[in-house]
């Protein structure tokens, strides 16, 4: 029976009535946690901004800077340009920069998510070339504010490089840094068996580097207990060397995929007879024997890189390469060097490839103009402090031009460190088209796929390139159509 | 016979009527907006053409009729289904054996059994790190004791003819929350009934085969369910070992990868909804065919 509660007794509350309370109290925490964390100030001031240039003078304008991730040092290097923008009088601080997302998600996931639901970041750093994102809707065009920026003008970058941020006539992003691709070798292993180490002298066509390859093949059995150069079997890389071969993958201009031309075709058919010549035909004996296919990294299962171990002649990677080189052991050895590519069978001149750190502004950002104005900064005076944090390639021409990474002059000497830099930044300037395809990743590992089944020799280069032409060529008129 | 009527409730039964639901209401919240939404979200958008930032555009069956064409998507069946046919019924055995052994009276139990439970908490991610060590062809542990014997140990996840066995044995690892569960149902049985058998003149082997093997036989099914399930959303050692193009050779393209590379790398929403409502309909025939043959080999207190 209920407690017939006069005026002047104490409140009695029973369980149902503290279940009742508790459900309420629930979810007025529940509506409140829905709603915005961002101060009404800021939210404010995200309405407004987006149509009027801040004014120095006015209140900072904050701005949420995202990036995929990296070491600690290289996030760090961010808060402290971010700090050095801020106090250049710009009118903009940056808030916390989110510098990568847990282990359980991924970044694109993330700032897709946040698009779809209408709270994007003012700006970002992503590692997926603009074309796509900008084919998906996800960023805003810069072509209006590069015009009107200090830095980043169109002339003001390399036009190869700028190619990965255009899709549909405007451009999408600013290809901050970009480190070029070469082929690193051992000069005293070459030395060791009476070939000259000048990097003049390095094999110029495909046929000389196989020649040169086979100088250093050694087998014990089964085991390949010494490799020269390991032939084109990475899906990025393939660029190059198709470009190499006179080839394309992707034709921007017919907005074609050309995976399956003559010329990349007959780049599988050597890569297998290299192959079969050097390696015994067996891909997994050779991967098996020892991490030649790690790129000069520790791999998967924890192998130390030959190349560093000093059983390795020559390897592709890029400019980041000649600072990481340093985070494996050199066995014996110290002095290498870099070299362009050789040309193919088919090519005419030599080639070269990138891989840019691209800045962007999301789609609905709600600061563009003050997102910019933190881009266009660090594209160029950021760039000091980001190389000396991680040394990759700047891209804008007006970027500083005397760096060169510590690592290689604390290790070798300035002068080769900064010979090595210019090197790598000339080799931009020869770049074959990458990161132009709108469907990027699905043609990379369409061809990743066929370069696999070729070496596995489970399909022939044709039947494995038509299959991957196909499908990525489906893929593209798909999104084209829509 | 009269048509039954429904009671109606007093005021206090409608209170406590009420109050049973408060309770239960987060957890029904929960299943609406977090399994039962995403379900018919999912199931809308797989007819349709979505890249999460532009609306969906209705396309009919088109999604399922690429799938049909999709050479992965035959691959990654194929695949999954080689690892959930010998996963499952290995993981079983090897978990029944465990929970045999640890149910022994001897010292320590407590902490064998903890022991063996610990691997299904470490996280998968470096756990398949773990088994990437211990399976690396030259130096790695399985092919050095391999070698003992003076065979050769294979070349596991860089080979496309053992990068399956190689995941298979990964997923051993975590055969700890099968041997508790093995262990609870053991535990379950009548001591009378395995006294009754010895004194009728069984031998071990006897008990286990007439007395204990038919009375776990409601937990093996239950173990079997929840095998099928999980074996055939198998993702984090896969994605560790072969990526999003299943390498060596295709051979560790697992569906759910499949499923996530439609979605966030080709962010292809609707062909992932697709794909993954087929997987729904593909688990949901198979566990209903396992319930269809409990009546011939599970055992059922009357």
């Amino acid at each position: 029976m209920r407690p017939n509660r006069g005026p002047l007794m104490p409140m009695v509350i029973d369980r149902r009535r503290f279940l009742q309370l508790l459900g309420a109290g629930g979810a007025a925490v529940l509506v409140g946690a829905c709603g915005s964390d961002e101060p009404a100030a800021t939210t404010a001031a995200a309405t407004t901004s987006g149509t009027a240039a801040p004014a120095t003078t006015a209140a900072p304008v904050a701005i949420d800077f995202w990036l995929p991730g990296g070491s600690d040092p290289f996030c760090q290097g961010f808060v402290e340009v971010g700090e050095a923008f801020s106090a250049s009088g710009s009118g903009v601080t940056l808030n916390d920069v989110l510098c990568g997302v847990g282990v359980d998600e991924d970044f694109n996931e993330r700032l897709m998510a946040n698009l779809a639901a209408g709270t994007p970041p003012d700006a970002v750093i992503i590692w997926s070339p603009p074309v796509v994102m900008a084919s998906l809707g996800a960023l805003e065009p810069l072509d209006g504010l590069m015009a009107a920026s200090t830095y980043s003008q169109v002339e003001n970058w390399p036009e190869g490089v700028l190619a990965s941020c255009r899709w549909d006539g405007q451009i999408f992003g600013l290809p901050a840094t970009a480190s070029s691709y070469a082929i690193f070798y051992n000069e005293e292993l070459l030395e060791s068996k009476g070939i000259s180490s000048a990097r003049e002298d390095f094999p110029k066509t495909w046929d000389d580097l196989k020649a040169m390859s086979a100088e250093f093949v050694e087998w014990d059995g089964d085991t390949l207990v010494s490799a020269g150069f390991i032939p084109p079997y990475d899906g990025i890389e393939s660029a190059i060397w198709s470009a190499t071969n006179g080839g394309v993958l992707y034709d921007a201009d017919q907005q074609r995929s050309t995976l399956d031309s003559d010329q990349n075709i007959e780049m599988l058919d050597y890569a297998l007879q290299w192959l079969n010549e050097q390696y015994k035909g067996d891909w997994v004996a050779l991967q098996a024997s020892g991490n030649y296919t790690g790129g000069g990294y520790v791999d998967g299962s924890g192998r130390p890189p030959a190349f560093q171990g000093g059983h390795h002649a020559a390897l592709v990677n890029g400019f980041w390469f000649a600072s990481d080189i340093y985070g494996s052991e050199f066995s014996g050895w110290e002095r290498w060097n870099v070299a362009q590519f050789p040309v193919g069978p088919s090519g005419t001149s030599t080639a070269s490839g990138f891989w840019p750190n691209w800045c962007a502004i999301p789609k609905g950002a709600p600061n563009p103009e003050a997102a910019f104005k933190w881009l266009d900064y660090l594209v160029v005076e950021g760039m000091r402090t980001w190389f000396g944090k991680v040394p990759d390639i700047p891209t804008n021409r007006l970027a500083p031009d005397d760096l060169f990474p510590q690592a290689v002059a604390d290790q070798r000497d300035d002068e080769f460190a900064t010979e090595i830099t210019q090197f790598f930044t000339a080799q931009l300037e020869v770049a074959a088209p990458m990161w132009t395809s709108p469907v990027q990743d699905f043609m990379h590992d369409r061809l990743y796929e066929a370069i696999d089944a070729v070496l596995l020799k489970t399909a022939t280069p044709k039947e494995a390139l038509t299959a991957a032409q196909e499908a990525t060529q489906a893929e593209l008129d798909s999104l084209l159509a829509g | 016979m009269g048509r039954l009527r429904r009671r109606r409730l007093s005021p206090l039964g409608r209170r406590q009527a009420a109050a049973g639901l408060l309770f239960v209401a987060p957890w029904l919240l929960a299943l609406v907006v977090f399994h039962g939404y995403p379900i018919v979200a999912a199931t809308y958008l797989s007819f349709t053409d979505y890249t999460v930032l532009t609306p969906p555009e209705w396309v009919g069956t088109d999604n399922y009729v690429k799938m049909w064409g999709d050479s992965a998507v035959w691959r990654a069946a194929r695949n999954s289904l080689f690892y959930a046919l010998l996963s499952v019924p290995i993981g079983l055995v090897l978990s029944l054996v465990l929970a045999l052994l640890l149910n022994r009276p001897v010292r320590g139990i407590g902490i064998h059994r903890t022991l063996f439970y610990m691997p299904s908490v470490v996280p998968p991610v470096a756990g398949t790190i773990v088994f990437l060590l211990l399976l690396e062809p030259r130096s790695g542990l399985l092919n050095t004791v391999i070698e003992v014997t003076g065979l050769d140990g294979p070349a596991w996840f860089l080979d496309p003819q053992w990068s399956k066995w190689g995941l298979i044995v990964l997923s051993l690892w975590g055969v700890g929350a099968a041997t508790l569960i093995f262990l609870a149902g053991l535990q379950e049985i009548p001591a009378s009934l395995l006294e009754a058998a010895s004194i009728d003149g069984a031998g071990a082997w006897g008990r286990f085969r007439h007395v204990t093997l038919p009375l776990l036989t409601p937990v093996i099914l239950f173990n079997l369910v929840i095998g099928v399930i999980y074996s055939f959303q198998v993702f984090d050692a896969a994605m560790v070992v072969g990526g999003t193009t299943g390498e060596p050779g295709g051979s560790t393209l697992m569906y759910m990868v499949l499923i996530y590379r439609s979605a966030f790398s080709y962010f292809d929403m609707g062909y992932a909804s697709a794909q993954a409502l087929v997987l729904f309909l593909a688990i949901l025939a198979v566990t209903a065919a396992i319930f269809g043959t409990t009546r011939r080999w599970v055992y059922e207190e009357a």
